[in-house]
């Protein structure tokens, strides 16, 4: 009789909710942290950082209340493609799994618009954020095709040409000749009138870049364009998050056994207290929800989440670039090896140190003439700047409270985009996905009936 | 020789699947309007949930206040595994397995009307009341016992054998336990983690949990579905609809830590329940350096 062991997986490898994914992630760091003596106390309260204010950090880490949610369809089809690209380099033992990219398609029976959906950082392509904009898109008539992060494991194995995540128009360049392929392998009676692009945080930037891409080589005719609270430098935002991890968390290990700690006895204090067992996954994250409390805690709840993210693309990248710096190219680890001293050391490892040690070195060899700062340059949304300036097909929606972004940053993103902004007042990075005027918006958008006006 | 053709059929089927160049698989439809609607409820028992724990008499100052763990009673976060290259290969053959046949086919199962799927979940789940019965009997803790006999009751009667969730409806909650539970009740610790061939992650202490809750199942054999010449098909519906019932997809992480993660939180949620249920007793300080499970 099997009984209920797979149950009790991983609660973070497919959850409904933003907050479960936090936490799932948060205790999935901890995972490895080593037992290193405390190096200062950790503070209990907030106010947390000045990145961001209460508001904004509770509704990144929870999302939009289910009640304020946009209406959805009863009924959205699903299928998996998993496609093998014919570029793809010899997959890394250590990475066996990830051999075949795998992408989520929701078809309609009749002939439409096709809307393609990156993303974010680190993240797959059936988030419970994609699930929310697949659920909108399908319900508003179009055939909805959502791809994985470049900067996901599972692509940057199966459709990187490089192997080393993070470079804007490299992955932008990926992920169109991997929607090409994809495009040319769905079913034959998928009948396809237009394609737009979106993408949320990292891949909102990817989405207009792609359609750039696409306006010069034209093989996809990509319509519109939009992006959901972009990142306008990808290492301004990153370098935010790194501050937002070393302030609230601490350096790296014992740093994160602490938090670890602080939440495991809050958890089991919560059950004492209710004097219950936890029924289910389900319920155990339910509980997990009402134990982050402060800014602080929320604060680190979205900086490990990024961490994570980046541990996943420095092994990668460390491996597939040769570097050496957590990995001996000459002796990988074997898939029967524990990973769990690996994983200690790409804890404490700040995006900076990825850059530094395997980004630049990898990119400066491949281009010539480049120089850091020149890599750091070829990063920021402005090397579109004068077409999102000028194309009427390209759109942001974006929170002014959004953490990723500073404030010249932010500024930067109404300028250029003038009319075709919307901005939110609240929502932090990602909070207000999925309710009803972002969805609104964002539909408005696709179809060229949004005018600034209407806000 | 049933399960040798069942090897072959699954080392030609790891073998074929992994090096297709496309496909493409239908998943069951995502039903977001009904999903919102159950996290609004959610949303709002959830709060009911936390301020009943804040208020609940255990919590109260007094002499019968439930002293509250403190980060030092926090075990290691380390989990303790012995048997890691064992479990690893383990873990990478129930992946592969998971991958070729065990989810294909719980697709194809998927496909039958939802009535049939949730009158054979509702079936499973009324027999797993035999174990929870005679565990809590175990575990001398008569009025929970009395709760699943009562539910055991009504289901097998009013719910035609257990195809429909009547007790529920009458707002008995299933709260299942299992042998598991009884050894930690006695003071047992979850042991070193293990990985199960198909079955998945487990520890040395739910592995002898299952297999007792088996032999109880087997002694008792109920309408003979434990020892017969159907006991087999029996088992893999079982197994299917077990496998229905949970979302875990092995590497949808695609992240070489997953082995890592799942073992973390595997281990640290039964510790997590451990520690729920030894409410009662003074907390331990633990040697935080051990590892946890040890």
């Amino acid at each position: 009789m099997a009984s209920g062991l797979y149950a009790a997986g991983c609660p973070g490898i497919r959850v409904k909710y933003p907050v479960a994914l936090a936490l799932a992630a948060l205790l999935c760091a901890a995972t490895s942290a080593s037992g290193a003596q405390p190096d200062g106390a950790l503070s209990e309260t907030g106010p947390a950082n000045g990145l961001a204010d209460s508001a904004a950090l509770r509704a990144t880490v929870f999302g939009p209340a289910p009640q304020d949610i946009a209406p959805l369809p009863d009924s959205v089809p699903l299928e998996e493609i998993n496609i093998a690209l014919p570029w793809v380099r010899t997959v890394p033992d250590l990475f066996w799994f990830d051999r075949r990219l795998r992408v989520w398609f929701s078809a309609q029976d009749k002939p439409a618009p096709l809307a393609i959906v990156i993303s974010g950082i680190g993240s797959d392509g059936n988030t419970s954020k994609l699930s929310i904009l697949r659920a909108a898109l399908y319900g508003a008539g179009y055939h909805v095709l959502t791809m994985p992060s470049p900067t996901f494991p599972d692509f940057i194995v199966s459709a990187s040409s490089t192997g080393v995540a993070g470079d804007l128009q490299q992955d932008s360049r990926d992920l169109y000749a991997a929607m090409q392929e994809i495009i040319a392998h769905l079913p034959r009676r998928v009948r396809i009138t237009d394609i737009d692009i979106l993408g949320y945080s990292l891949g909102g930037a990817h989405a207009a870049v792609v359609k750039s891409i696409d306006a010069a080589e034209g093989k996809l005719k990509i319509h519109r364009a939009i992006m959901i609270n972009p990142p306008v430098s990808l290492f301004n935002s990153v370098a935010r998050l790194d501050k937002l991890f070393a302030i609230n968390i601490g350096s790296a290990d014992s740093g994160v056994e602490r938090l670890y700690k602080r939440l495991y006895t809050r958890l089991a204090n919560l059950y004492r207290m209710s004097q219950r067992v936890p029924n289910d996954d389900t319920d155990l994250l339910a509980a997990a929800a009402t134990v982050l409390k402060t800014d602080a805690d929320f604060s680190a709840a979205i900086a490990l989440t990024f961490r994570i993210a980046l541990m996943n693309m420095f092994l990668a990248g460390d491996l597939y670039a040769g570097t050496g710096v957590v990995i001996d190219p000459r002796h990988p680890p074997r898939p029967g090896d524990s990973l769990e001293e690996t994983a200690r050391i790409l804890r404490g490892k700040p995006f900076a140190e990825y850059f530094a040690q395997v980004f630049a070195p990898y990119y400066l060899a491949h281009r010539p003439n480049s120089t850091p700062d020149s890599l750091k340059a070829d990063n920021r949304l402005d090397i579109i700047g004068a077409t999102l300036r000028t194309n009427p097909d390209y759109y942001a929606q974006t929170n002014s409270d959004d953490l990723i972004l500073d404030k010249p940053e932010f500024e930067w993103l109404q300028a250029t985009l003038g009319g075709r902004i919307a901005v939110y007042d609240h929502g932090g990075h990602l909070g207000n996905l999925g309710e009803r005027r972002q969805i609104s918006d964002m539909l408005d958008m696709l179809s060229g009936h949004w005018r600034q006006s209407g806000q | 020789m049933r399960v040798a053709l069942c090897i072959c059929v699954a080392a030609w089927a790891l073998n074929g699947c992994a090096s297709q160049q496309l496909s493409i698989r239908s998943l069951p439809p995502e039903t977001p309007a009904a999903d919102n609607a159950a996290a609004i409820k959610n949303a709002a028992a959830l709060a009911a949930v936390a301020t009943a724990a804040s208020q609940s008499p255990a919590a109260e100052e007094g002499d019968h206040a439930v002293i509250p763990l403190t980060t030092a009673d926090a075990p290691s976060m380390y989990s303790y595994d012995p048997w890691e290259r064992l479990n690893r290969f383990t873990y990478r053959f129930n992946a592969r397995f998971d991958e070729t046949i065990f989810l294909p086919v719980t697709y194809g199962y998927g496909r039958l009307p939802g009535a049939i799927r949730s009158g054979v979940h509702n079936f499973f789940t009324n027999l797993d009341e035999v174990k929870t019965i005679i565990n809590y009997a175990v575990q001398l803790q008569p009025t929970a016992g009395v709760h699943s006999l009562g539910r055991f009751v009504i289901n097998s009667t009013l719910g035609i054998g257990g195809l429909f969730d009547v007790a529920t409806k009458f707002h008995l909650d299933s709260e299942p336990t299992g042998f598991s539970m009884t050894l930690s009740r006695w003071g047992l610790h979850p042991g070193p983690y293990l990985v199960l061939p198909l079955l998945g992650p487990s520890t040395l202490r739910d592995s002898v949990g299952l297999l007792a809750d088996f032999g109880v199942a087997y002694e008792v054999n109920i309408a003979h579905l434990y020892r017969g010449e159907k006991t087999w098909a029996f088992g893999v519906v079982d197994a299917v609809d077990q496998r229905a019932n949970t979302s875990f997809r092995y590497y949808a992480t695609a992240s070489p830590f997953e082995y890592e993660t799942v073992r973390f939180l595997y281990v640290h949620r039964e510790l997590i329940e451990d520690d729920a249920l030894h409410v009662k007793h003074h907390p331990k300080v633990r040697d935080v350096g051990t590892p946890a499970g040890k």
